[in-house]
């Protein structure tokens, strides 16, 4: 019997507070939505107008519900600049950049987080100063080494100034990861007769696989959105990357700007795509992160 | 502490880049690449624009006329070749011809480092001298300063371009208004639409649309010898003397009595040119460069086009040029190609979609609105009255005006004062160049 009676005495309790909570709860959701409306709204405009006929834009604004759907904008814009090249080149050099950024962070770090070198806390210095350097600065010197290298109009420059930028950031993150790497797993892996390359591949790297897998996501997002070295060191139509590729709508005194938010959107669509398929690799990183 | 050193760093390495690309810039090659198989090709104008069109068939034309010759062309962004042009052309990566900005700091420059081919010779013996006016050449030939007016030819120009004053035609007629012919009719035209609660004009205050309106006013006072001293540093420019003074003060009065929007400081110019072509404005005052897209897009109103009344000489300049880098590898078929691009057919062809040629036959530009855009240009050329755009003087200088133009907008400023502003950089860059 007591059985019985105790779970209305819950509901009983449960619903006293409930009103006071549910209020508060409806509160916040409102304030959440009107967030996620602030955020998302910049985006549903692109969407609205990269529907619209430059016609239907000029005659109704930017702000109105486009008169019919037309694809024309997107249609255009693909074989105008050849898209499909750009998402292959700017997939390959993402990726590319993205397991290499990661392998060059977990090699430095290893020394310096793990390994502990001497005059560590300059290199970490070093790598944060790396870090916010302006792009700006780096053009001159790296046109004229990639020119003397025969890089200069070649993906491959790209990949390897990537490579160096992302992995200066891995460095110092990972580095500072691994300073409270647990010593004990270390020592374990020294009992068992492990060297140090067995103790990095074996040990180190799957513990930390989480925060490696947010590494990479970051990576390829970042190399993915960048615009202003690959503007400079991809002449060739061949070999531009997607946001180069925009800035092509972009002209002298006019824009278009239907066929502006169409190539906006979708060159923002393969990121956004690519950030969907990791999003769990990126929680799970940062609740590994939490749980130590 | 890091930071300033890295700039100072950076300032010394851009510094050593820019000697590094005079030095390089100047080895000239006798070839001139006759027998070249390929001729590789970048413009960045977009493939439905005037431009666009007449230079595609000019691609089509050079294709019959040089069988065996392969054409690469490629769409460039105007950022890309804007920003990295000095780059590109001083590396193996160089294009054999390409569209480039018009002016001291683009073409100038690059002509100063030796980057650019001269091509004085071609333009008498292909006759491009003779299709050209004086005011469109004015923008093809650069000095040894890199300063353009004079010395030798380093681009040529396929088109033009003029600000002049676009009307909504419905709007006109509602408060029966007529096309004014005198600057007095014209701000009677705009007090009756500011009596019946209508702002008149559409400015873009945030960006060029501003400075040429209040330069459109100065030019009402001036004459060529003074476009050529604030243009070409010929004498001394007074910034308080009548033509400016006139510009900025009556550009004031046109802010306090209503004629500019008080909002129209953080307007920009696509904006403004959307606000017109949506009919909410009758008057818009601003470049041919809007025509063809207005021909395109306004559906809803019956609109059309006056020179600033009153006014001989109109802001506009030519077109941006064809040049050919110095390590061009077919020089001679560029020159071929600059020729096609020149003749009647082509030229025409551009007219008739809405573009602004240099050498048309203008019988056989049949479309009506295309053919009053025609009418107006000859008259501005005829008259030889481009006076150029008022932020090419010095290099940033557009935006100093751009903020002043703002400051008086809003308000904050004073004509006077704005005036004294924007004299600053004027005379800084004349000190700089030694004049």
């Amino acid at each position: 019997m007591t059985i019985v009676t105790a779970p209305p005495e819950l509901d009983k309790t449960d619903t006293s507070t409930r009103p006071r909570r549910s209020r508060a709860r409806w509160i916040i959701l409102a304030v959440l939505l009107v967030l996620c409306l602030l955020v998302v709204a910049p985006i549903l405009v692109v969407v609205l107008n990269a529907f619209k006929t430059p016609a239907d834009y000029a005659s109704n604004g930017p702000l109105s519900i486009p008169e019919s759907i037309s694809f024309q904008g997107i249609v255009d814009f693909w074989e105008r600049v050849d898209f499909t090249r750009k998402l292959l080149n700017s997939l390959v050099t993402a990726l590319s950049v993205a397991v290499l950024g990661v392998l060059l962070s977990v090699l430095n770090a290893y020394a310096l987080g793990i390994g502990r070198v001497r005059g560590r806390v300059w290199f970490l210095v070093f790598f944060l100063v790396a870090n916010l350097l302006p792009q700006e600065v780096l053009v001159y010197p790296l046109y004229y080494i990639s020119k003397a290298l025969y890089l200069y109009d070649s993906p491959v420059a790209i990949i390897i100034i990537f490579t160096v930028i992302q992995s200066a950031f891995g460095t110092y993150l990972l580095s500072s990861v691994y300073d409270e790497f647990p010593r004990e797993l270390l020592d374990a892996a020294a009992v068992d007769g492990a060297g140090k390359w067995r103790t990095l591949f074996g040990v180190v790297v799957p513990v930390s696989m989480p925060t490696l897998g947010v590494l990479f996501t970051f990576f390829f997002i970042w190399t993915w959105n960048e615009f202003f070295l690959p503007l400079i060191f991809l002449v060739s139509a061949d070999n531009q990357t997607v946001p180069v590729a925009l800035a092509v709508l972009q002209g002298d005194r006019l824009m278009d700007a239907t066929a502006t938010s169409a190539s906006a959107l979708v060159g923002i669509l393969p990121a956004v795509l690519f950030f969907l398929i990791f999003q769990r690799t990126l929680t799970r990183g940062i609740a590994a992160g939490a749980i130590k | 502490m890091a930071h300033t050193r890295l700039k100072a760093a950076a300032g010394a390495l851009l510094l050593a880049a820019s000697l590094g690309l005079t030095a390089c810039g100047s080895n000239g090659e006798g070839d001139e690449g006759a027998d070249a198989k390929s001729l590789t090709l970048w413009h960045y104008e977009a493939p439905n624009s005037a431009m666009g069109i007449a230079w595609n068939k000019a691609i089509e034309l050079f294709k019959s006329s040089h069988p065996g010759v392969e054409v690469k062309f490629e769409e460039k962004s105007f950022e890309q070749i804007q920003q990295n042009a000095g780059m590109i052309l001083n590396s193996d990566s160089a294009p054999d011809i390409l569209e480039y900005n018009k002016g001291n700091a683009t073409a100038g420059l690059l002509s100063k480092q030796g980057l650019l081919e001269d091509l004085s010779g071609e333009a008498t013996s292909r006759g491009w001298d003779k299709k050209l006016t004086p005011s469109l050449q004015t923008t093809a030939k650069y000095d040894a300063d890199g300063i353009m007016g004079d010395g030798n030819w380093y681009g040529v120009p396929n088109y033009g371009e003029f600000v002049m004053v676009y009307y909504n035609k419905d709007l006109f007629d509602k408060y029966k208004i007529a096309v004014p012919t005198t600057l007095d009719e014209f701000t009677a035209a705009m007090d009756t639409f500011v009596k019946n609660k209508v702002t008149p004009l559409s400015v873009g205050g945030a960006e060029y649309p501003a400075m040429q309106i209040a330069y459109e006013l100065s030019l009402s006072k001036a004459d060529r010898a003074w476009v050529d001293d604030y243009q070409l540093y010929k004498n001394k420019v007074d910034f308080h003397g009548p033509e400016l003074t006139y510009g900025a003060q009556t550009f004031a009065d046109w802010v306090a009595k209503g004629y500019i929007p008080k909002n129209s400081a953080g307007i920009k110019a696509e904006d403004m040119g959307v606000a017109f072509s949506q009919g909410k404005f009758p008057i818009m005052i601003s470049g041919s460069w809007w025509y063809g897209r207005f021909v395109d897009e306004i559906k809803n109103f019956q609109w059309g086009t006056f020179l600033f009344p009153g006014n001989t000489l109109h802001p506009g300049s030519s077109g941006n040029l064809w040049v050919v880098p110095t390590k061009s590898k077919a020089k001679k078929l560029a020159y071929d190609f600059i020729d096609i691009t020149m003749q009647p057919e082509v030229q025409n062809l551009l007219g008739n979609n809405g573009g602004v040629p240099v050498a048309a036959d203008a019988a056989s530009i049949t479309d009506a609105k295309n053919k009053e855009l025609l009418d107006l240009w000859t008259k501005v050329s005829s008259a030889d009255g481009l006076a150029f755009y008022p932020d090419w003087p010095a290099p940033g200088y557009y935006d100093v005006l751009a903020g002043g133009f703002q400051g008086l907008i809003n308000g904050s400023k004073k004509p006077a004062q704005m005036l004294d502003e924007v004299a600053k950089p004027y005379n800084d860059n004349l000190a700089d160049l030694g004049k």
